[in-house]
């Protein structure tokens, strides 16, 4: 599906570009990395994966925007998860697993061994959801740093807030 | 051949902790989403890991491949450099590996990978060079803290903003690719010494 020219998606809102700036004008030279990047959130919150909502998904991704310290994505997640329609059910009992190894992976990778994914699979979550989460998480770590990356040139080009 | 610190660029082959999708009961979605992702994926346990979620594999392929072999823009070997710093950096020893092997390939020499392995944060043969591993690591480590003295130098060494979003594309895209390959598997044949010394040494 092609993107308009003119559209805005999560990480233009994140690094505040909107349609006529210089840079989200240079993001879309790029067209197949913009769409991939939005394709890749949008699958990676809403595709059905037995033993993770996307409610539990939102909770997980606000959780690794505020370690890493990712105002404006928290704020993206966290408007997201209020607006689910599975926000007011319980989450999941899986939950401070998926959010221990999501803060393991987004601090340092390192910590991440194969004693990492042993307390997700002990809550529940099968060969698939595990697959699911780590991609999850390693997409948050790409996401907010190419948003930073944008803010930092915003900055250097003199049209930051 | 370059062996330093824990780091190698020799073939390495790698081993996942979930079962990968077996090809006999891969629907013909996860067949095609893995003939997409690479030309060797059918017999490759990391991409038949990842198979077990297809959609979310597709377009992760997708990102990946434009950014690191779309033409034009930043030449290929100065994406190839940044995907390199950013893992020894994370001490992904694996990516690593394959990417080493790719900058000696597109730059016909080596002598960058020995500094990079020895210590990435004054690596660089040239100062675009420097300029590139030095960007990595800032977007590596502190990528909240990023501001416009870490742009001020690619600028420096001539880079127009297509060629800066193509270098963090490249970069952010081993944020991603380093945490599946430490987080789901390990290379095969690492010793504990090997990871203990590359976790020590970037």
């Amino acid at each position: 599906m092609p993107t308009p020219l003119d559209a805005i998606d999560v990480i233009d809102q994140a690094a505040g570009l909107a349609p006529g700036d210089p840079l989200h004008g240079a993001r879309r030279v790029r067209a197949k990395v913009v769409e991939a990047s939005q394709a890749s959130h949008d699958a990676l919150l809403l595709q059905p994966v037995d033993g993770l909502s996307p409610a539990d998904r939102l909770r997980v991704a606000a959780h690794v925007c505020t370690l890493a310290a990712a105002a404006s994505l928290e704020q993206h997640y966290a408007d997201r998860l209020a607006d689910a329609p599975d926000c007011d059910a319980p989450s999941s009992p899986a939950l401070p697993a998926m959010l221990t190894f999501a803060a393991k992976l987004t601090t340092d990778p390192r910590l991440g061994d194969r004693a990492a994914i042993e307390p997700l699979r002990r809550a529940g979550l099968g060969d698939a959801a595990i697959v699911a989460l780590a991609q999850l998480i390693a997409f948050l770590s790409y996401q907010l740093r190419v948003v930073a990356g944008l803010k930092a040139m915003r900055a250097s080009r003199g049209d930051a807030p | 051949m370059t062996r330093r610190n824990g780091f190698t660029d020799e073939t390495l082959e790698w081993r996942s902790w979930i079962e990968p999708l077996q090809l006999a009961d891969a629907t013909p979605l996860q067949l095609d989403v893995l003939d997409e992702s690479h030309a060797q994926s059918r017999t490759s346990p990391y991409y038949l890991t990842l198979a077990h979620q297809p959609s979310m594999l597709r377009h992760r392929s997708a990102a990946y491949n434009a950014i690191m072999y779309a033409p034009g823009g930043l030449p290929r070997a100065e994406r190839e450099l940044g995907a390199m710093v950013v893992s020894v950096t994370n001490g992904c020893v694996y990516c690593t590996s394959v990417h080493a092997q790719r900058f000696e390939q597109l730059a016909k020499r080596s002598d960058t990978v020995e500094q990079v392995f020895d210590d990435p944060a004054s690596a660089g043969t040239t100062e675009r060079e420097r300029a590139i591993a030095t960007f990595a690591i800032a977007v590596t480590r502190r990528p909240q803290a990023l501001g416009a003295n870490d742009i001020a130098p690619l600028r420096a060494v001539g880079m127009n903003d297509e060629e800066i979003i193509d270098l963090l594309h490249a970069v952010a895209i081993f944020a991603w690719a380093n945490r599946l390959m430490q987080n789901l598997g390990e290379p095969e044949g690492e010793s504990e010494a090997d990871r203990a010394q590359a976790a020590r040494g970037a």
